[in-house]
């Protein structure tokens, strides 16, 4: 373990502006969000949660896949692949395990999402553990921990007189090049798990709640608005369009758009002759906590939830993924009890 | 103050629910983590669920809208009873006007209101500092008496500002609001005027705005929001106040309250016999534009 003052971490970060792109937390007007930076002054490094998740920088939120030519019969396809390396730094260890949980599905699940991937490839983490949990958070009950050093290449810790530097992989080895620090016996301070402990029911248990008269009472003050699933470090349903972006007597040219999109919209799910088998906000709020805790775990074997509570800051009516889950739970040991599990 | 409001609520809630009045009570209840949010009361002895203080500020006359069908083919449209501050009702009298509620089957539980405080400073509201309002101007049944609040006068401070700067300036602050806006919907979610089945900003057939979630289509969005507001709004900040983004949205649709003001003489919702100016063709009429 090594250990670095801030002024060094600092000097090497701004070193490190000169050669990648370096996303950091930063204040924006009244924000605190990951951006580009430009020099080391910029980073807050004293934050609880930054208000989006930074999982735009590997699916943002719009991005052009792909752009059509068509001259004549000559028809060109240009595919928009991210070239860029970048490095996120002061990602927190639940951001960077909705990266793993991305990783899953767009990754090792086959067909990859080239566009994902190519950005988490070219991507280096410096993880910043959370010396606690924050208000709303709940890693911890969802095998995550606040200073898990599990999905970054290198975790920082705060400690007195500067940061502790762990190197978690050779990828982030390599990125500490010219970092000035000294060698330190000092162990990794552990955080504060106090928290709430919430039990996340096993994904087989989820079906049988499916038809409960609860969803419909728990959903009902939802507003169908898109904050939860933008802010959610593993939603990452997308819509794509085409858009002529030139045309003329020689040819015409086309983008391929993809960009951000919500499941908790009332269109989301529309289909052809415009039946919607997810009319209701008790519809699409109920698949969200499915897809969560019951779809993504049997499909790609990840639980699509870190803990990381922003959904809950963020809902203007109070909607609470820790709540339901306690219901939930409530819910199966009742059915338990009765004798009605495998209905 | 918000004690024997609270009581007083409680109490009337249970006898309409007893009394088979109204099928369900929308007011506030307090949520384990200890903040308010919006409340669904069907079981009279779930009443005292319901709590009143200064954070219940949540306009619930956005969920009249999920009410406005029966639950069944064939079946009655339940009636349902509303907390409802001075500016709910406000909001209330604009979808009256509009068509969108029939009044019987809403059941008005006005609260008398000495204005909603800010969660993070617990000051009271800039836009409960302007109102003039402490009863609402329609109700089924008052509880609360109305608070004596020195009155202030309007002087659209908070626009001076903006005003002052050029367009060019203008632009620049709301390129700089709008960039941070993740196009969520909040807003429009929260507003109990945006009720339209689809909205124009999510319309696929024809695509008017596009899908990408960069500042011209966020821009559009908010513009052309505010402009379906123009004459309508309440000024209830229900829009600012669901921003995850915290972006000013009460100076845009400030703007247009204080220019339809300007013109007709005209506040949105603020008299249930006077029909809104944006919906009225009146052959004579000439105005200075």
């Amino acid at each position: 373990m090594k250990l670095t003052r801030r002024e060094q971490l600092a000097a090497w970060l701004d070193a490190l502006m000169e050669r990648a792109t370096v996303i950091a937390p930063r204040q924006v007007e009244s924000e605190l969000l990951y951006r580009p930076v430009a020099a080391s002054d910029e980073v807050v490094f004293d934050f609880q949660r930054t208000a989006m998740s930074p999982k735009g920088y590997f699916l943002p939120s719009t991005e052009v896949l792909l752009e059509i030519e068509k001259r004549g019969a000559e028809v060109t396809l240009d595919e928009a692949l991210p070239q860029e390396e970048q490095v996120l730094f002061a990602i927190r260890p639940c951001d960077a395990r909705g990266l793993r949980v991305l990783d899953a599905l767009l990754v090792e699940h086959e067909p990859a999402d080239v566009y994902y991937a190519g950005r988490r490839h070219q991507t280096t983490l410096v993880g910043l553990a959370c010396p606690r949990l924050w208000p709303e958070c709940f890693c911890t009950s969802i095998g995550g921990a606040p200073d898990d050093s599990s999905d970054v290449d290198v975790m920082l810790y705060e400690v007195d007189g500067g940061y502790l530097v762990s190197e978690v992989t050779a990828k982030g080895a390599a990125l500490l090049a010219g970092l000035q620090a000294e060698e330190t016996d000092q162990p990794a301070p552990v955080s504060d798990r106090d928290g709430p402990s919430v039990l996340v029911l096993e994904a087989e248990a989820w079906p049988a709640l499916f038809n409960e008269l609860y969803w419909a009472r728990f959903t009902e003050r939802c507003l169908s608005c898109h904050a939860c699933t933008y802010v959610c470090p593993t939603c990452r349903c997308f819509d794509v369009r085409d858009y002529t972006t030139a045309a003329g007597p020689n040819g015409i040219r086309i983008e391929r758009l993809r960009s951000w999109d919500s499941c908790m919209a009332a269109a989301y799910r529309r289909i052809a002759g415009g039946h919607n088998p997810r009319s209701s906000k008790m519809h699409r709020l109920r698949n969200r906590y499915y897809c969560k805790f019951n779809y993504c775990p049997q499909d790609f074997g990840a639980v699509a939830c870190v803990g990381c509570g922003r959904c809950i800051a963020v809902c203007p009516v109070g909607v609470d993924i820790v709540e339901m889950l306690g219901d939930v739970a409530a819910l199966a040991a009742a059915r338990v009890g009765e004798g009605g599990a495998d209905e | 103050m918000s004690e024997s409001i609270q009581t007083a609520l409680r109490t009337r809630a249970r006898e309409l629910l007893e009394l088979g009045e109204v099928s369900c009570v929308v007011g506030y209840e307090r949520s384990p983590r200890g903040r308010v949010r919006p409340a669904f009361v069907y079981d009279p002895a779930d009443a005292d669920r319901l709590v009143w203080d200064d954070t219940c500020h949540h306009n619930l006359m956005v969920y009249l809208h999920d009410r406005k069908n029966p639950p069944r083919r064939g079946e009655e449209i339940p009636r349902v009873a509303v907390v409802a501050k001075p500016c709910d009702v406000r909001a209330l009298n604009v979808l009256l006007h509009e068509g969108q509620i029939a009044r019987e089957k809403v059941f008005v539980i006005g609260v008398a209101c000495a204005g909603m405080c800010e969660e993070s400073t617990e000051e009271l509201q800039a836009r409960c500092r302007r109102c003039q309002e402490r009863v609402p101007i329609f109700y089924d049944t008052l509880v609360g008496e109305p608070p004596r609040v020195a009155p202030v006068d309007e002087d659209w401070a908070d626009l001076a500002e903006l005003e002052r700067l050029s367009a060019a300036e203008r632009l620049a602050f709301w390129a700089r609001e709008f960039d941070r806006c993740i196009r969520c919907y909040a807003c429009r979610q929260a507003c109990p005027g945006c009720y339209c089945f689809e909205c124009m900003a999510e319309q696929v057939d024809p695509l008017w705005v596009g899908i990408a979630v960069e500042l011209p289509e966020k821009a559009f969005f908010h513009v052309m929001r505010a402009y379906h507001l123009a004459g309508r709004c309440v000024q209830c900040n229900a829009c600012e106040l669901a921003c995850p983004m915290h972006i000013p949205l009460s100076l845009l649709n400030r703007k247009l309250v204080k220019e339809v003001e300007a013109l007709f003489g005209y506040r949105a919702g603020g008299d249930p016999a006077t029909p809104p100016p944006l919906a009225t063709f009146r052959k004579d009429e000439e105005l200075p534009l």
